[in-house]
């Protein structure tokens, strides 16, 4: 058994500050895991900027930043995790430059800021349009620096919690095809998003929710999962992103009739009004017959109000992967664009300072010494839709906290064990798969869960087509019973490592659909044709969806309250959201 | 719909078997390299392996030789890998253990970056700002695109100088050293110049093949770093190391008769100074040349005391015209001596 005292799993923003604030420590082991190597984390991916009310560019302040923040994601925003993400941003941001960081600049020296959607003010810090990989990069930097150890490319296949008290995990070595038990008296996830389960999505082939189903598996309740960001600017076909920065810079989007329709859907935001609002705008441009291409599935996007000059200097990565993945020259022709799987608001449910607990729920679990972070956490401070650039922020600022929460925790914290019964699951998840011999296979039910998911739970949803998603899930879940596969090697089996993650993909896209069908309002990335309407009496809460039991169908639902104390100011109340 | 051939360099480590093996897949247009080679694993062979990630060029994990260049395998079309339908051979990258099929093992080329410690050192005197550093949009923008490198290891796998010394820090490590060298925020900066400078491997070794600058997806121009390494260097006064001496001795040999002078060159690399005061390293140097200078001598590529005398009187004087024009930009460009030499070096295939 391998042994250390802090185990950090996920190498992306969140789990590399977070591996950073402990290495503080020089007393404390501690190590990161990681299914791929560091550099190759999906925050790298993220383009934009990166959020904080510095004031740069026009004045601003952490309450305008919090309000907008609140708004955006539709009032369903913990407003203690606003208070502390928009509080704490510009010095997290400081601490970066500090670092090295590749921040880009401002006439006067200082770290540049440009506008981003639901942003009321200027303030996404910005590395060109590739942030985050600068700000990736810089961490890993200093992690290198500390010397801090890390487990690349080992997968982390199971989370041990033994009567609430976690004791570490069961990983395997990718290269080796090992399978060890790491105990740890403090474990993080840092495990990124899930919305691979999307046939259209921004997201990396390694943002399939292994976390997320990890800790569902262990008796966590995952929080919010119906809550996905569908990103209004992705390539057509493939969803790749093409960053919100470019709207920030002054993009139109239009329609078949070059018309900018968000005249209206948000007049007074147009482009730049949050992304849940864009997506659903496109969308019924789509289907009221004015998309464009032969396919009429999207709508354009015009770089050319911008000025070639500015594209090239502040949009590089737009203007490559436009020509490079649509053959299309920005600076010439408009580029076709849809609606993408983006963001998962939903995830593990923690505290301000990454312990994951159940907030506001009498008798829930307390899970000792685990803690989450990022995207595969639920602080929540996206609540029902995130505003671009706050989910670095976010990454950075509550890794730093769960960081420190750790630091507060851990000298607490009893050494831990892990025997191998405990490590019989992971054990017999990789034997079954080693030696099935099914008839199905990972790629195929793989391919017909994404379309079921982005058809039948996707920008819009209803009653009918949530129930026949579900019904198709739990189909899949069936013929996955049957699959085999190709690869029964020791060595690099990425055949192995798919089928897994098809596995926590299919269970978590049914949590997904229950959330949805149970919500019966449309709020943030949520929209239900069915229920148009937020209703606040009934649904200003956030959703738990425990596994189920022996005996149970499917999760069980509970519900708990919204944060609304927030510690330095009074509450933002509940109002209508308009742009 | 079009049919593409693909052959794949495999390798199966459990039985040590390296072969090709070949796939037809169906494209689509602007279907990618990567996309077919997920068709094959997806529908074809589960065992095909490969390293892939993001599928927009950003996280640097599927870089692999494409019809023998090293690339990101997700930002290649297949309809541009693919001339006039042949076709498209891909195989792991170069300088680099494969471990199984298109996987390398990555470690030692990660490692470089360890080694030339490519992270920030802070100023230990002194606190940082409150706020941030102030940093000009030109100094910025000097050193910027070296900050964009992903870290694919196209360069490395590519690189000709890494194909032949294990050594060599090669061109990613020492271009992320540069835009360490080049940020006002770095306490280190003549430490990482002497360091690059001295260390076996460093920027004195690259051949300017140019290779990486080619090979990169993301315009970082690591020889160009190295080169503006080297001109840093010798202005921060690192100038007694055999590369620079190797530089100095090609030139002096070039100017003086209008062409390397092989005999000598050896000589002024290891420096005469320390040959002379009996330095034992140094003539350890020499002796390491003696077998390359006999296999030059059979065939017949080291100059004979005869042979020496180059260029006649009017080609030394156009040389020396060149010598003078060049050194008129010094103050502007100090390093386009040592470049003039450098670039003789490669005109001339090496020696």
């Amino acid at each position: 058994m391998l042994q250390h005292d802090v185990l950090i799993v996920g190498s992306g923003l969140a789990g590399m500050r977070a591996a950073l604030e402990v290495s503080s420590d020089p007393t404390l082991d501690v190590a990161i895991l990681s299914k791929v190597h560091p550099l190759r984390s999906h925050s790298g991916a993220a383009q934009g900027g990166i959020a904080a009310s510095l004031g740069n560019s026009a004045e601003d302040s952490w309450d305008l930043h919090m309000f907008d923040t609140v708004k955006g994601g539709d009032y369903l925003v913990d407003q203690d995790a606003a208070e502390v993400l928009t509080r704490e941003g510009p010095e997290n941001i400081f601490e970066l430059e500090h670092m090295g960081c590749a921040f880009s600049r401002d006439d006067e020296g200082r770290v540049a800021q440009r506008r981003f959607g639901g942003h009321t003010a200027p303030r996404a810090c910005y590395a060109a349009d590739r942030t985050g990989h600068a700000v990736l990069t810089v961490l890993f930097e200093q992690l290198l620096r500390r010397g801090v150890k890390v487990y690349s490319e080992w997968y982390a296949l199971d989370l041990v919690v033994k009567d609430n008290v976690c004791q570490g995990l069961v990983a395997y070595d990718i290269l080796s095809g090992q399978i060890e038990a790491i105990s740890a008296k403090a474990v993080m996830f840092g495990t990124g998003g899930y919305g691979r389960a999307f046939r259209v999505t921004t997201n990396a082939f390694a943002s399939t929710g292994d976390g997320v189903v990890m800790a569902y598996r262990a008796g966590i309740p995952l929080e919010d999962m119906e809550f996905v960001q569908f990103h209004p600017t992705g390539l057509q076909g493939s969803g790749i992103l093409l960053s919100e920065a470019a709207r920030g810079e002054g993009a139109h989007i239009v329609n078949s009739d070059g018309f900018r329709f968000m005249e209206n859907y948000a007049p007074g935001r147009m482009e730049l009004a949050p992304r849940d609002i864009v997506a659903r705008a496109e969308q019924s441009e789509i289907e009221a017959g004015r998309g464009v291409t032969a396919l009429r599935d999207s709508v354009f996007m015009d770089l050319r109000p911008i000025g070639e000059e500015r594209i090239r200097y502040a949009l590089p990565s737009v203007l490559h992967l436009a020509r490079d993945f649509a053959g299309i020259d920005p600076l010439d022709a408009p580029v076709p664009i849809q609606p993408t799987a983006h963001y998962s608001m939903g995830g593990i449910p923690c505290d301000i300072n990454g312990q994951v607990r159940v907030k506001d729920v009498d008798g829930a679990p307390e899970i000792t010494g685990f803690f989450a972070a990022g995207e595969a956490s639920c602080v929540s401070v996206h609540g029902a839709n995130r505003l671009g650039t706050n989910s670095l922020l976010e990454a950075v600022v509550m890794g730093r906290r769960a960081g420190r929460g750790i630091l507060d925790a851990v000298h607490d914290l009893e050494p831990t064990s892990i025997d191998e019964g405990d490590m019989a699951n992971a054990v017999g998840e990789v034997d079954h798969f080693l030696s099935a011999d099914g008839s199905q296979k990972v790629g195929q039910i793989r391919a017909e869960l994404r379309d079921t998911m982005m058809d039948k739970c996707g920008v819009f949803r209803d009653d009918a087509e949530l129930k026949e998603c579900l019904s198709e899930v739990k189909d899949y879940q069936e013929r996955f019973r049957n699959v085999s596969i190709d690869d029964h090697g020791s060595t690099f089996n990425t055949d192995l490592l798919d089928a897994i993650e098809l596995g926590h993909m299919l269970e978590y896209s049914e949590v997904i659909t229950v959330g949805a069908i149970a919500r019966q309002e449309s709020r943030g990335g949520h929209a239900r044709r069915d229920f148009p309407d937020r209703d606040d009496e009934n649904w200003h809460r956030h959703t738990l969806a425990y596994r189920p039991q022996d005996g149970e169908d499917g999760p069980r639902l509970e519900y708990c309250e919204v944060n609304m104390e927030p510690k330095f100011r009074e509450p933002f109340p509940l109002q209508e959201r308009t742009y | 719909m079009a049919q593409q051939e693909l052959i794949i360099q495999r390798y199966n480590p459990d039985t040590d078997e390296s072969y090709e093996e070949s796939f037809n897949v169906d494209v689509q247009p602007g279907q990618t390299v990567l996309d077919s080679l997920n068709a094959i694993k997806w529908e074809q062979d589960g065992t095909l392996s490969f390293r892939m990630s993001c599928r927009h060029a950003i996280c640097g994990s599927c870089a692999m030789k494409v019809n023998g260049q090293s690339m990101l395998s997700c930002q290649t079309q297949v309809d541009a890998a693919a001339e006039r339908g042949d076709p498209i051979t891909v195989g792991p990258q170069g300088n680099q253990n494969v471990i199984k099929d298109l996987v390398v093992d990555v470690e030692k080329f990660l490692h470089q970056f360890e080694r030339a410690e490519t992270w920030l050192e802070p100023y230990e005197d002194q606190e940082p700002p409150e706020r941030e550093y102030r940093q000009k949009v030109e100094e910025f923008d000097h050193w910027s695109h070296a900050s964009t490198c992903i870290h694919c290891g196209a360069c490395y796998s590519d690189c000709t100088v890494a194909a032949v010394d294990e050594n060599f820090l090669g061109p990613a490590a020492l271009a992320k050293a540069y835009r360490f060298v080049m940020d006002s925020r770095d306490a280190k900066r003549e430490e990482r110049l002497q360091f690059l400078s001295e260390e076996q491997g460093g920027i004195w070794d690259c051949t300017r093949c140019y290779m990486c600058v080619q090979a990169c997806p993301k315009d970082v121009l690591p020889m160009d770093a190295i080169m503006e390494l080297r001109t840093l260097a010798i202005e921060a006064g690192h100038v007694n190391n055999h590369g620079v001496r190797h530089h100095k001795g090609f030139m002096s040999g070039v100017r003086k008769r209008g062409r390397l002078d092989e005999m000598m060159l050896p000589v002024q690399s290891v420096g005469i100074g320390r040959l002379l005061t009996g330095n034992l390293a140094a003539h350890k140097e020499m002796m390491d040349y003696t077998p390359g200078a006999i296999r030059l001598l059979k065939s017949r590529k080291l100059l004979t005391i005869a042979q020496r005398h180059g260029a006649n009187a009017e080609g030394r004087e156009q040389i020396e015209r060149i010598f003078e024009e060049v050194e008129a930009e010094k103050h502007h460009h100090d390093v386009d001596a040592e470049a003039f030499g450098a670039e003789f070096e490669t005109a001339i295939g090496g020696h």
